[in-house]
């Protein structure tokens, strides 16, 4: 049986370390701001995969997109842009008639997009993106006005090139800063165009593109501000999940007869999504790699601070072994101590991680996890065993006579 | 117990002890061939100017050090080549330790103190703090017993230092200068209190010092000069 007990091991390491509060916390300050941010930086990237995943799984799992160029590479992330992305920025109206009359079953909605000018009664907005789509473009996106603001266009509207257009919440609430945009007229370029919709507020998307400042309008108006019929991207829904990679084989084969197998790309969802998810992983390991190189340092922290307590209490040492300790229960004890320091500054690092992934979760997604806590207080402890172990052999090791001696 | 079997019996015998300390290409011999015997239940002192080797001694009867040469036998049995985990058991369960600095852990209660080489014992905790205040009562002290070694006087905290080499019942109380730190009415109390112990309780008592009218206090006195034993 180990004498003494663990539990009284850890009694008296507890009473040792309770005595220098104050140094106890500057000790553990170097694995409390290691561990905080491990988790903080984890949760950001938990946060970031999860909120992504819901944008997409709104698009809907039965999704295929065509874009001009190479966007993935051969591994599955995104390509580096050596191909020929740029060369070949577009499809035409008669890609898009081959494929509705080869590919069944589907819905196929052309996208194309222009940069403008709105003027308001109010004010000018410049450089407003407009995409421009078919009358499908609605429920394939999944982003439709709710009742009592408005419509999306018509299929009729769509054919005759109506002069209307939809609007994201925050574009027009920019043009209308007192409200009430729906039914109003404003001037796209120098054509007048009716707001026949206001679509819900979608949230931010951080740094990326912000729907909610889009306008939309049948294709054939941005093909007159443009001046040409280039289609930037078809979206393509199938009726059920499981039609996608057979609608993808059939794309690719009818593009193939036209275009080289780098300038486009047909893809969906779930591939984006984990292109997206891979790069985001990498980036929340390599962040809080960088982060945990912290805790080394405060490793280093408890270490020399261990061995300042083993040269103070050397008479202490020396007491314990003249009445009894045998060496392995001194070392255990300094090394109980040291790992109770590190564990301590884990706990207070975890809790002020989490504090602060809800603080940050107001205005970025951040989401904790039960893993990157049971990672982050395994590794504080493994810290404090690694960096104990050398200050509590040399605990260990004294003897006991020099130890009395010692002055 | 008839007191005349116990005195007659060998408790702690050193059989021709030699400590050699080597320091670069010189060699000294702190101890040069002691032998001695005490027996159970004795009062003995061990007396000597200093660097006569006396520490020396006592760090080999106290089980801290072990002779270069020599044999040690506690209760007949050669201790001198026993591992470090068995020396300190023995140090543990048959040897008490009273040393002239006290030794008391800071900020910590008289009865915590008192407890601390139960940490390394069998003893099972139930019966822990019992023997602990049943040791404090036994110095006098069982109403300071919450007390840190900073609110007691030093005859005080050498009296708590005391009821420590107690608490685990040691054949063998082992004194380094008791006194050395102490006014002397104090001093006076602590020898006081060896003398009870020796005499009610027969603990055998073995008491280090430089000061010969301290030695005087036992009932033997050993005197050693340059690591031999000169005088009995």
């Amino acid at each position: 049986m180990l004498k003494p007990s663990i539990n009284d091991l850890i009694k008296s390491s507890f009473r040792s370390i309770l005595k220098n509060k104050g140094r106890t916390i500057l000790t553990s300050l170097g694995i409390i701001i290691g561990v905080a941010s491990v988790i903080l930086l984890t949760s950001i990237g938990n946060g970031l995969q999860i909120y992504i995943s819901q944008q997409f799984e709104s698009l809907g799992a039965n999704t295929v997109f065509l874009s001009p160029g190479k966007i993935f590479n051969d591994k599955g992330g995104f390509d580096s842009g050596t191909s020929n992305r740029f060369i070949s920025t577009s499809f035409n109206l008669t890609d898009l008639s081959n494929l509705k009359r080869s590919v069944k079953n589907t819905t196929i909605v052309p996208v194309s997009i222009s940069m403008v000018k709105i003027k308001s009664s109010k004010t000018t907005k410049t450089d407003v993106t407009v995409i421009g789509s078919s009358y499908q473009y609605a429920t394939v996106s999944n982003y439709l006005p709710s009742s009592g603001n408005g419509r999306y266009f018509t299929k009729e509207e769509e054919d005759k090139k109506a002069d209307v257009i939809v609007l994201g919440y925050g574009l027009a609430n920019d043009l209308f800063p007192s409200g009430n945009a729906l039914g109003k007229k404003i001037i796209v370029q120098s054509k007048n165009m009716k707001i026949i919709g206001i679509l819900d507020k979608k949230g931010g998307s951080f740094g990326g593109p912000d729907v909610d400042q889009y306008a939309f309008t049948p294709i054939g108006n941005v093909f007159s501000f443009t001046g040409n019929q280039k289609i930037n991207q078809m979206v393509i829904k199938t009726q059920a999940k499981e039609q996608v990679p057979q609608v993808k084989d059939e794309i690719t084969k009818i593009m193939l007869k036209k275009y080289d197998k780098d300038a486009f790309t047909v893809f969906d969802s779930s591939q984006l999504l984990s292109s997206i998810n891979s790069i985001i992983g990498i980036l929340t390991i390599g962040l809080s790699g960088i982060a945990a190189i912290s805790l080394i340092v405060g490793g280093i922290g408890i270490m020399n601070i261990m061995l300042v307590t083993v040269s103070e209490r050397t008479k202490e040492i020396g007491l314990r072994k003249a009445i009894g300790a045998y060496p392995r229960a001194i070392l255990i004890q300094f090394l109980i101590e040291a790992i109770i320091l590190s564990s301590f500054g884990g706990a207070i690092g975890i809790a002020i991680g989490w504090l602060g992934s809800l603080g940050i979760n107001n205005f970025f997604p951040a989401k904790v996890t039960l893993s990157s806590i049971m990672i982050a207080f395994s590794v504080s402890t493994l810290v404090g065993i690694v960096f104990g172990v050398v200050p509590a052999r040399k605990a260990s090791k004294l003897s006991p006579i020099e130890a009395l001696r010692y002055e | 117990m008839t007191k005349s079997l116990s005195k007659n019996k060998v408790i702690l015998e050193l059989k021709n002890v030699v400590k050699t300390y080597i320091s670069g290409n010189s060699q000294f011999n702190a101890l040069d061939g002691v032998s001695l015997k005490i027996m159970e239940g004795e009062f003995v002192s061990i007396t000597g100017p200093s660097g006569s080797g006396k520490s020396t001694l006592m760090h080999i009867i106290g089980l801290l050090d072990s002779p270069t040469s020599g044999e040690v036998l506690l209760e007949n049995k050669d201790i001198s080549q026993l591992k470090e985990n068995q020396l300190a058991q023995i140090r543990n369960v048959t040897l008490g330790f009273v040393f002239q600095q006290f030794n008391l852990l800071a900020r910590t209660s008289s009865l915590e103190n008192v407890l601390l080489p139960l940490l390394y014992s069998d003893v099972p905790k139930k019966e822990r703090n019992q023997k602990g205040l049943e040791m404090l009562t036994k110095v006098a002290l069982e109403a300071k017993a919450a007390n840190t070694p900073a609110q007691l006087s030093g005859g005080q905290q050498q009296r708590v230092a005391i009821a420590r080499a107690l608490v685990n019942n040691p054949k063998i109380i082992l004194a380094d200068e008791p006194t050395g730190n102490l006014d002397s009415k104090s001093g006076k109390e602590i020898i006081e209190l060896f003398h009870y112990l020796n005499k009610k309780e027969e603990r055998t008592i073995v008491l280090v010092t430089h000061d010969i009218e301290l030695a005087k206090q036992a009932n033997r006195i050993i005197i050693i000069k340059d690591g031999k034993i000169s005088k009995e």
